[in-house]
């Protein structure tokens, strides 16, 4: 392993820049992020930091249940996330379409179909502490060793 | 002097455990509390086949009623599953187990009990009998009933006869919206009207 994949290990498994976008959710999956935010939970001492920014983010939480406006947005979104990068789905939402997938309704779940999800985190909604350790889980599988990897 | 002043403020704030503090500590991992409601486990009780955790789901494909094994089980989708715990505390045979759902349920006495309407729309329905023969009890009073929803059984609850849908033996619904889940047109519907009662004996 070279020294400059090294220093990016190490630098990569303290600083995750994580940005999430809403497609369509009840606001309960978002108001749990923001909760992982907050001191009690805290995720920034593990060195998460939630952005809305898809160009300086590393990972994408994906929440709700991905309504007919969102279905070319994500796709152009996640295209513009930078290398390594990995979409977790927060919540029962993006994974089945929980309680709006139902008769006459527009919904168009999971949102697996658009872009590759990494991790679904089930839940209406998830606790913190699940979001938590899902990102922390995935992160080392995404970032490790990226570069050496792919070559 | 600027310089001892810079060097004290130095010495006070960059003090070793502090900057270690900084730098290592986390906060202790929380604990999941008590009242908290996972997705319901099964417990060791043996499953009626009643389908009230079915009647009562909210959530559309969170929990069937599935036979495997030789037995009945209720069956959760992660995924699906809200995590509400109607399930829990409607299952007459306490079947499943959430949090500290059934001790409370024990000591509160609480219990629920439900009446369900079948509402045809005649306009809507256009006889092609699915409801008939995906209604699970239907399946168990008239196994042979055929693809359009005839039957000449009696006890049925619904069917076809002479080109219309007719409900027999509303009765007899445990309302589990298999029906309505299976309609192609959204005719049929299933009216769940549920009480429920505290400080009785279950």
């Amino acid at each position: 392993m070279s020294l400059l994949q090294r220093v990016k290990n190490v630098v990569r498994s303290r600083s995750i820049h994580v940005c999430f976008v809403d497609v369509g959710s009840c606001n309960g999956c978002d108001i749990e992020v923001l909760a992982t935010l907050a001191p009690r939970y805290d995720i920034e001492q593990y060195g998460i930091y939630v952005h809305n920014n898809p160009r300086e983010a590393d990972i994408l939480l994906v929440i709700g249940a991905m309504t007919p406006q969102w279905e070319d947005k994500l796709p152009a979104l996640w295209e513009r996330i930078p290398e390594p990068k990995a979409a977790i789905a927060i919540g029962n939402c993006p994974i089945s379409g929980c309680v709006f997938q139902r008769r006459d309704t527009y919904v168009s779940a999971p949102v697996a179909k658009f872009i590759p999800v990494a991790a679904e985190v089930p839940g209406c909604p998830p606790r913190p502490t699940e979001i938590l350790s899902a990102i922390l889980s995935l992160a080392p599988t995404v970032f490790k060793d990226f570069e050496e990897r792919r070559r | 002097m600027g310089f001892t002043s810079f060097a004290w403020y130095l010495k006070e704030f960059f003090r070793r455990e502090w900057v270690a503090k900084f730098l290592f500590v986390k906060t202790a991992p929380l604990v999941t509390p008590p009242f908290f409601r996972d997705v319901p486990t099964l417990t060791e009780k043996e499953c009626s086949h009643c389908r009230a955790c079915m009647m009562i789901c909210p959530a559309p494909g969170a929990i069937e009623v599935v036979h495997g094994g030789g037995v009945w089980h209720p069956e959760i989708y992660r995924g699906h599953c809200i995590r509400c715990g109607l399930c829990v505390e409607t299952c007459p045979e306490t079947v499943l187990a959430s949090g500290r759902i059934l001790s409370v349920q024990e000591a509160d006495g609480t219990s629920f009990d439900a009446t369900y309407y079948i509402q045809v729309d005649q306009t809507k329905c256009m006889r092609c009998g699915n409801c008939c023969v995906s209604c699970p009890v239907n399946k168990e009073v008239d196994p042979q009933m055929g693809s359009g929803g005839y039957s000449s059984n009696d006890e049925v609850i619904m069917r076809i006869e002479a080109g219309k849908h007719h409900v027999i033996h509303e009765d007899r619904c445990v309302g589990c919206k298999t029906c309505e889940n299976t309609c192609p047109n959204t005719a049929i519907r299933v009216a769940r009207v549920v009480t429920a009662h505290q400080g009785e004996a279950t």
